[in-house]
């Protein structure tokens, strides 16, 4: 089994002899990852920065990425699950079969190399990216990689960590799971959480035209999300606060214009490895910020007759 | 104003065993008396102060990491509903916030510390707290691996080294000091552990984990802290490590401390095979010890979810159960590892360390030094607590759970001899006025006048489980929150802070340092006042 074997950036930065970037693009998506965190920053173990680490790049294409990497791995689509699975096999000192090998585009010389070099390492990270996680074996890919990492610290430090992407999702996914016990894909229609990723996320519930309204925070689900679901948003009340104009406002019936976080309303961010930012905003804004809008909401809500069944807060039933 | 009539008073601070006398209660403290107001008739019941947790892991990003690598748990704890004045979530192992909250308050806990919070993600623990109601909170800072700290001590550096713990206990708006696995885990961050008291860490060329303690425990004494050193000794969980406890005690040169967890450090034999209770022997020298205090740690069998800054023992313990793991390492500062476990009656080294934390409760002669924890969610879950209280209460029913544990380990442990029962007094201080000495919180553990009213009434029953699982009713900061085993309204907890003295030059000798361990901006490091919810300042006593 694998589980998360993780770390603060700091960490990289203090530490990290070998970088490995899975399915990802950080020179064009995350473009101070190798600045602040990873890569050229002298770290207090890594006194001579840059040249004191090695850095690995696996994707399906050259990405502008390639060009910060020691070595490029060029990996066929959809082949990232038999690359993991090989590079786990080849960790336990097991044989794999060539052929197979061969199906992902790359040679058993080059993971046995790869391999070597993260049994070698004093301490490796490897981050992956949504060209892993959200291509085909999804969810099976991250816990592959996650559990390769776990594995490698039978022979020494290793850690993974998920480049997570913009806005606060991170954020989000941290509160989600202190007040509900989940991260994401939870339903509250019983009157306490239930989490099933694939029935009760976002773009599986909007598809199938489940929910009556939608409120989006922080989000722009017009710009990414299937057809079917787009037009569920359109067909149904929707309900869009952000500081500007997005493709789900134009399909909305309400847009409410709020004040832009960390620019001109203050918060928490959470860095992807979930250590807490505190913002600071440097401009005022006229427009009320989403935590004022969610409140008089709530307000709002909270004056109608309550519909929920007669619970209470009955304690015998714990376990 | 409230007078509580009729009821037998157990509150051992003033002496009171089971003495029936009114409790008047007004702007949510004890007062001498009311005049007219609200009686509440207690005739035939049971009062205690409220509980008092010295050891708990209840908030941080420790256990949110916990929550998100174990939905099964969640999927199979009993949900609260959403209701006009409670929130929802979930119970389990490792609770939602707004349940954590109703959880203790339903069992009759009003006060908890959390044990282990990293400065750099205490921001996020204090906004996990404001989530959890009801309970009064308070916050332990990890130390003994912030490498910050270990420099300056393995330079000798001893006044500097104060200055900046004292500065980091500000930063992170805490109560108090925990010192986990001291230097082992700074050794982990090279896949190392520390595991000799008086051998060199990984990564230093003299400082040891003795020295860690010893210099952590001076500082600690000369800033005042309220609480004392938060001892979490090396080498947990490990057969054999009665020694290293025994070492880290001495460490202490005679200093004050509390060991946390007594349980998980008290065993002997050379691997999981021979392994054996050494319960005999630490608490004989404990006994002789009057300085220290210590919480049990005890196990129950059934789900737990492991959660330590120990990373290198989780690490053994994924591999052992080959189970889901979590590792984070926080920069400079500490980790944290996470492993799902369940504790079998069956299994030998389960049963011996089922029976240890027992041996440890039963055989510490001194109820005001050792206190009832689970150090939940690892040894069991903290709901689980009043069947601890029916285990120490009853010897009869102890040896039936005996019986049913494998015969080869009744070799191993001395519960089977010890026939010890708990009387509620007893009880009344381990659960409430000993942790909330040991914590020095005036205002908590008891029921004279000036205290915070925090009390739980019970049923009297002689099944101490039923009996404290729950309580008739529960009041908090004058209000009466539980009746009949309902949760009757919530309201908002406070939280305790510490400011100790330090010379704000400190920060100059920080700031460069910081800059190179750490990947945000200096002034965005220390938690905002603000974002303690209920703060609650409490004072250092300096002992020069
Ligand atoms: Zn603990």
């Amino acid at each position: 089994m694998g589980g998360k074997v993780t770390c603060t950036l700091g960490e990289v930065k203090n530490r990290a002899d070998f970088i490995i970037y899975w399915g990802g693009n950080p020179a064009e998506c995350h473009p101070r990852h190798f600045t602040k965190y990873t890569l050229t920053q002298k770290g207090k173990f890594v006194p001579t920065g840059r040249k004191g680490r090695t850095m690995v790049l696996v994707d399906i294409r050259e990405t502008p990425s390639a060009k910060a990497a020691d070595v490029f791995l060029q990996v066929r689509p959809g082949k990232d699950f038999e690359m993991v699975a090989a590079l786990r096999a080849l960790v336990k000192g097991q044989p794999v079969d060539p052929a197979l090998v061969a199906e992902t585009g790359l040679t058993v010389e080059q993971l046995q190399d790869f391999v070597n070099q993260m049994k070698s390492c004093k301490f490796g990270v490897l981050f992956f990216g949504m060209g892993l996680s959200m291509t085909r074996g999804k969810h099976m890919n991250s816990a592959s990689v996650l559990a390769l990492a776990a594995e490698l610290n039978a022979f020494t430090k290793f850690v993974a960590m998920p480049m997570r992407g913009h806005g606060n999702v991170t954020g989000a996914d941290v509160i989600l799971r202190y007040t509900t016990g989940y991260p994401f894909g939870i339903n509250l229609c019983r009157g306490y959480p239930r989490f099933n990723p694939g029935e009760f996320s976002t773009v599986d519930l909007l598809v199938r035209g489940d929910n009556d309204a939608s409120l989006i925070l922080g989000a722009d689900p017009g710009a990414t999300m299937p057809q079917p679901a787009i037009e569920h948003l359109a067909r149904t009340p929707t309900i869009v606060l952000d500081p500007k104009v997005t493709h789900t406002s134009k399909i909305s019936r309400v847009h409410i214009t709020t004040a832009a976080t960390g620019v001109s309303a203050p918060g928490t961010v959470y860095r992807m490895d979930e250590v807490p930012l505190p913002l600071r905003p440097a401009l005022k804004s006229p427009y009320p910020t989403d935590e004022e809008v969610m409140r008089r909401i709530r307000e709002a809500v909270m004056k109608k007759p309550a519909w929920l069944p007669a619970a209470n807060g009955r304690l015998a039933a714990r376990a | 104003m409230l007078r509580i009539t009729g009821g037998k008073v157990y509150d051992p601070a003033h002496g009171i065993d089971g003495v029936v006398q009114d409790i008047c209660i007004a702007d949510g403290k004890i007062v001498a008396d009311v005049g007219a107001g609200r009686t509440l008739d207690a005739t035939g019941m049971i009062i205690f102060p409220g509980g008092v947790d010295i050891h708990t892991h209840v908030a941080g990003a420790a256990l949110n990491f916990a929550r998100g690598l174990t939905p099964e748990n969640q999927r199979a704890a009993a949900p609260f509903l959403h209701t006009k004045d409670l929130r929802m979530g979930l119970g389990g192992p490792t609770p939602t916030t707004f349940a954590t909250g109703y959880l203790y308050a339903g069992m009759g806990y009003t006060t908890v510390m959390e044990a282990a919070v990293p400065v750099l993600s205490a921001k996020h623990t204090h906004e996990e707290l404001r989530d959890t109601p009801i309970v009064d909170k308070a916050c332990l800072v990890l130390m003994a691996n912030n490498e910050i700290v270990l420099d300056l001590l393995e330079a000798g550096e001893t006044e500097r080294a104060k200055q900046v713990v004292a500065w980091l206990i500000w930063a992170a708006k805490v109560y108090g000091v925990k010192a986990v696995n001291p230097g082992g885990v700074a050794a982990w961050k090279w896949g190392k552990d520390a595991k000799q008291m008086v051998s060199p860490i990984a990564g230093y060329s003299t400082l040891t984990p003795a020295k860690i303690i010893g210099g952590l425990a001076a500082i600690i004494d000369d800033l005042g802290l309220p609480h004392p050193i938060h001892l979490h000794c090396n080498n947990l969980g490990a057969p054999g490590n009665v020694s290293t406890t025994l070492d880290s005690i001495k460490a202490l040169e005679g200093r004050r401390a509390h060991l946390a967890h007594l349980q998980f450090h008290a065993y002997g034999g050379d691997d999981w095979h021979t392994m054996r209770s050494e319960a005999v022997q630490l608490a004989s020298y404990f006994n002789t010890q009057k300085h220290l205090t210590a919480d049990a740690g005890a196990i129950l069998f059934g789900n737990a979810v492991t959660i330590t800054a120990d990373g290198p023992w989780q690490h053994l313990l994924y591999q052992l159960t080959g189970r889901k793991w979590g590792n984070i390492d926080v920069e400079n500062e500490t980790g944290c590892g996470i492993v799902p476990y369940t504790y079998k009656g069956s299994n030998l080294v389960n049963a011996v360390q089922w029976a240890v934390g027992l041996e440890l409760l039963l055989l510490i002669d001194d109820p005001w030094r050792i206190f009832l924890t689970t150090d939940h969610p690892n040894g069991a879950c903290f709901w689980r607590y009043p069947e601890i209280i029916h285990l120490l209460m009853n010897a009869e029913y102890r040896r039936e759970c005996i019986q049913k544990l494998p015969p080869k380990a009744l070799k191993r442990i001395t519960l089977p001899d010890l026939t010890r029962e708990y009387s509620l007094y007893e009880i009344a201080i381990i659960t409430s006025a000993g942790p909330a000495r040991a914590m020095s919180m005036p205002q908590k553990g008891h029921l004279g006048v000036g205290a915070d009213a925090d009390l739980t009434i019970y049923n009297q029953n002689p099944d101490g489980a039923m009996m404290f699982r729950y309580p008739r009713y529960v009041i908090k900061g004058g209000e009466i929150v539980v009746e009949e085993g309902d949760l009757r309204k919530s309201i908002e907890g406070r939280e305790f802070v510490v400011k100790p003295a330090f010379e704000p030059q400190i920060e100059d000798y920080l700031r460069p340092l910081f800059q190179q361990c750490y990947t945000m901006s200096f002034e965005n490091y220390p938690v905002e006042l603000e974002r303690v919810h209920g703060l609650q300042m409490a004072d250092c006593l300096p002992r020069g």
